[in-house]
């Protein structure tokens, strides 16, 4: 049990100290590196109180795409020109009463959620639901997915191959006049093809590659 | 697994939809031969629907899937529509150079998404069908990417149709809330028990609804994009997607929300008064020929949804009639839009058209009649479709509706007058491009007999209609 909540506050310190490494440092690279250890550390924390599928989904879905994608943006600005410094100078935070609203409004809606939960127990009872607790979250949402809805499973499937030809479609653009790479031309290239003798005229010379 | 046959159609067009793909890939150059398997693929699955025909109401995955009289009829008007789409625009396709491997494969996909919808019986599933078929069109609305109009019809497109999939979503997710399912059938079961609750997800899903067919007053994309996309895409959107957004109106109305009727009939009824007036009227001052077709399909859309309003059985069937015979029209007057070719470039203006009639009399005679029947004049077909609809709208004393649809009508057929005017009265221009599209010239050809002979043998379109009975 102490390994479990050793484990845990470990998990939560990294958390916590890299979310607020996200908006502190002045680097936007060093920030979505600080975000990408942010999901890490709370998918492994999702793991520990048993929602194995979730925390997964979360390292697949947002390490792997989302924080790739802030990433391929970020690299696109211009990096240079930020300072070298780890954190900003103080007197920039003009925006902070706002985001201290907005953060409070989040911390109020918190407090309603987990005091609803503590104070009337029977409003989130999984008594009545039927489930089996010796099989894995996994195991059962494998169970609904591929077999009750299958259909919509394999249609989402086609949604998503919809979407990837689209992006392609609209984005791929083949450009005349580029010199493009060919292995099996470069390999197949004979010498009677690739050199020839000229006759050099004087004061004229000859032309390269026409 | 005895059921699959029901499915096949489905089945069949996705599966030939990832082959036309990797066939793509590895065989170069083969645009023109996907174009042609994709419109063999339609064929097999038409074939396949048509055999898997049954008098009975088969259910599918957990009753989420329905086949029906309704769904199986949809299905062949939304194939055989499809077919002529691409018959007609195979040459227009490949002369302007959209014609790749994925021009076929998101129209087969787009395709695939109206079978769902028009199958769909429940919530989720209806949802996913509807994206999976307007996903294709916002990227074929863009196809066309030297041009600037089509990428910003299909930036405009896609942004307009998430916010209203975004309303939609959220009607059902109300709908869902209030009634404990997103099962169809269930939710007409409970529908009492938060029965001022469920109206507001009512209002948001006909909301979402009407933007899908570009009703008033949820309109402002369709003009933009109509004009913007390739003419074949234009003829796409104005054919294909209507068959399956008008069953998933019938569906909702019908099935869900039967019990509400009292408080859908008056939204309907205002949709189809203003998208009635709203077409007539708009379409008066257009200068373009594709956004003119734009302003009388949302007049059109008014007319169907005039039958669906009045809840009887015969007011579903006369929208259906509808339906189909505003699909025949319009392909015929877009077969006529691919023949205006000179020197490889394609017109789409009303001035374009201008004493066509002295270098082109048989095109612009077929002009003439879909013209007239679009105007709904006796004995073209687009006068009964007319005279169905509001004779069950009458019959339930909705005269209202039916005067303003009548004084409607005689406005729009003035600018459809006004082309026939152009067509026939005006200075020649030079002479178009004699063309051999034989697609075209088939299509052109059926569909303005149909137009013009469908007063001969009316009854054969009414009893395989008539067979849809919802209530």
């Amino acid at each position: 049990m102490i390994a479990h909540s050793l484990f845990f506050y470990f998990f939560s310190f990294i958390a916590i100290v890299s979310s607020v490494m996200v908006i502190s440092s002045k680097n936007t690279v060093h920030s979505v590196f600080f975000l990408i250890l942010d999901f890490i550390s709370i998918s492994c924390l999702f793991i520990m109180v048993g929602a194995e599928f979730l925390g997964m989904i979360m390292l697949i879905v947002y390490v792997g795409a989302v924080a790739v994608l802030f990433l391929f943006v970020v690299m696109m600005l211009n990096v240079a020109q930020q300072g070298k410094e780890l954190f900003e100078n103080i007197n920039t935070y003009s925006h902070l009463p706002i985001g201290l609203i907005v953060g409070l409004i989040i911390f109020f809606e918190l407090i309603i959620v987990v005091s609803g939960w503590k104070y009337k127990p029977e409003l989130f009872s999984i008594d009545s639901l039927s489930l089996n607790q010796n099989i894995t979250n996994t195991h059962s949402i494998g169970n609904v997915l591929y077999t009750d809805y299958i259909h919509l499973f394999q249609l989402s499937g086609m949604i998503l191959l919809v979407a990837m030809i689209g992006a392609i479609v609209l984005t791929f653009k083949k450009k005349s006049g580029i010199k493009r790479q060919s292995y099996i031309e470069q390999i197949s290239r004979e010498k009677k093809s690739g050199v020839s003798l000229v006759e050099v005229e004087r004061n004229v010379g000859v032309k390269i590659d026409e | 697994m005895a059921n699959i046959i029901f499915i096949l159609p489905e089945i069949f067009i996705s599966l030939s939809a990832m082959f036309l793909l990797i066939f793509g890939v590895f065989k170069k150059n083969s645009s023109a031969t996907v174009y042609i398997l994709a419109i063999i693929t339609l064929i097999i699955s038409l074939i396949l629907i048509i055999n898997s025909q049954t008098n009975h109401e088969i259910y599918l995955f957990n009753n989420s899937y329905k086949i029906d009289q309704l769904s199986n009829l949809m299905k062949i008007i939304a194939i055989i529509s499809g077919i002529f789409f691409m018959l007609s625009s195979y040459d227009y396709t490949k002369l302007t150079n959209l014609s790749n491997v994925e021009y076929s494969t998101l129209i087969l996909c787009s395709i695939l998404g109206m079978l769902v919808m028009i199958s769909s019986y429940d919530l989720i599933v209806f949802y996913i069908g509807l994206e999976l078929q307007s996903l294709p069109l916002y990227v074929l609305a863009a196809f066309n990417r030297n041009k600037i109009q089509s990428s910003e019809a299909g930036l405009k497109y896609f942004v307009l149709s998430a916010l209203s999939s975004g309303i939609l979503l959220y009607g059902c997710s109300l709908l869902y809330g209030f009634s404990g399912s997103t099962n169809f059938y269930t939710i007409s079961q409970n529908i009492y028990s938060h029965e001022t609750k469920n109206v507001f997800g009512l209002v948001f899903i006909l909301v979402g609804l009407a933007f899908k067919i570009s009703a008033v007053p949820f309109h402002m994309w369709a003009p933009d994009v109509y004009e913007g996309s390739p003419t074949s895409v234009t003829l796409f959107f104005a054919m294909v997607p209507k068959v399956a957004a008008l069953t998933v109106f019938i569906r909702f109305l019908y099935v869900p929300f039967v019990n509400l009727i009292d408080q859908w009939q008056a939204i309907i009824i205002f949709l189809s008064l203003s998208s009635m007036i709203f077409g007539a009227v708009a379409a008066i001052g257009q200068k373009n020929l594709k956004r003119l077709i734009a302003y009388s399909s949302i007049g059109h859309m008014g007319y169907a949804l005039a039958g669906l309003a009045v809840g009887t059985n015969s007011g579903i069937q006369n929208s259906i009639i509808y339906i189909c015979i505003y699909l025949i029209m319009n392909l015929g007057i877009f077969c006529c839009l691919f023949m205006m070719k000179r020197n490889g470039k394609f017109f789409d203006n009303l001035e374009d058209l201008s004493g066509l009639s002295k270098n082109h009399p048989v095109i612009s005679l077929s002009l003439l009649i879909l013209l007239f029947s679009l105007a709904g004049i006796p004995p073209m077909a687009g006068f009964f479709a007319k005279f169905y609809v509001f004779m069950s709208v009458i019959e339930k004393s909705m005269y209202f509706l039916a005067i303003v649809g009548l004084i409607s009508t005689v406005v729009s057929a003035f600018y459809y007058l006004k082309i026939i005017k152009i067509i026939y009265f005006d200075e020649p221009k030079e002479k178009y491009d004699n063309v051999n599209f034989i697609g075209v010239k088939i299509s052109l050809t059926l569909s303005t007999l149909l137009i013009l002979l469908y007063f001969v043998y009316p009854s054969g379109l009414i009893n395989l209609i008539s067979k849809i009975n919802i209530i």
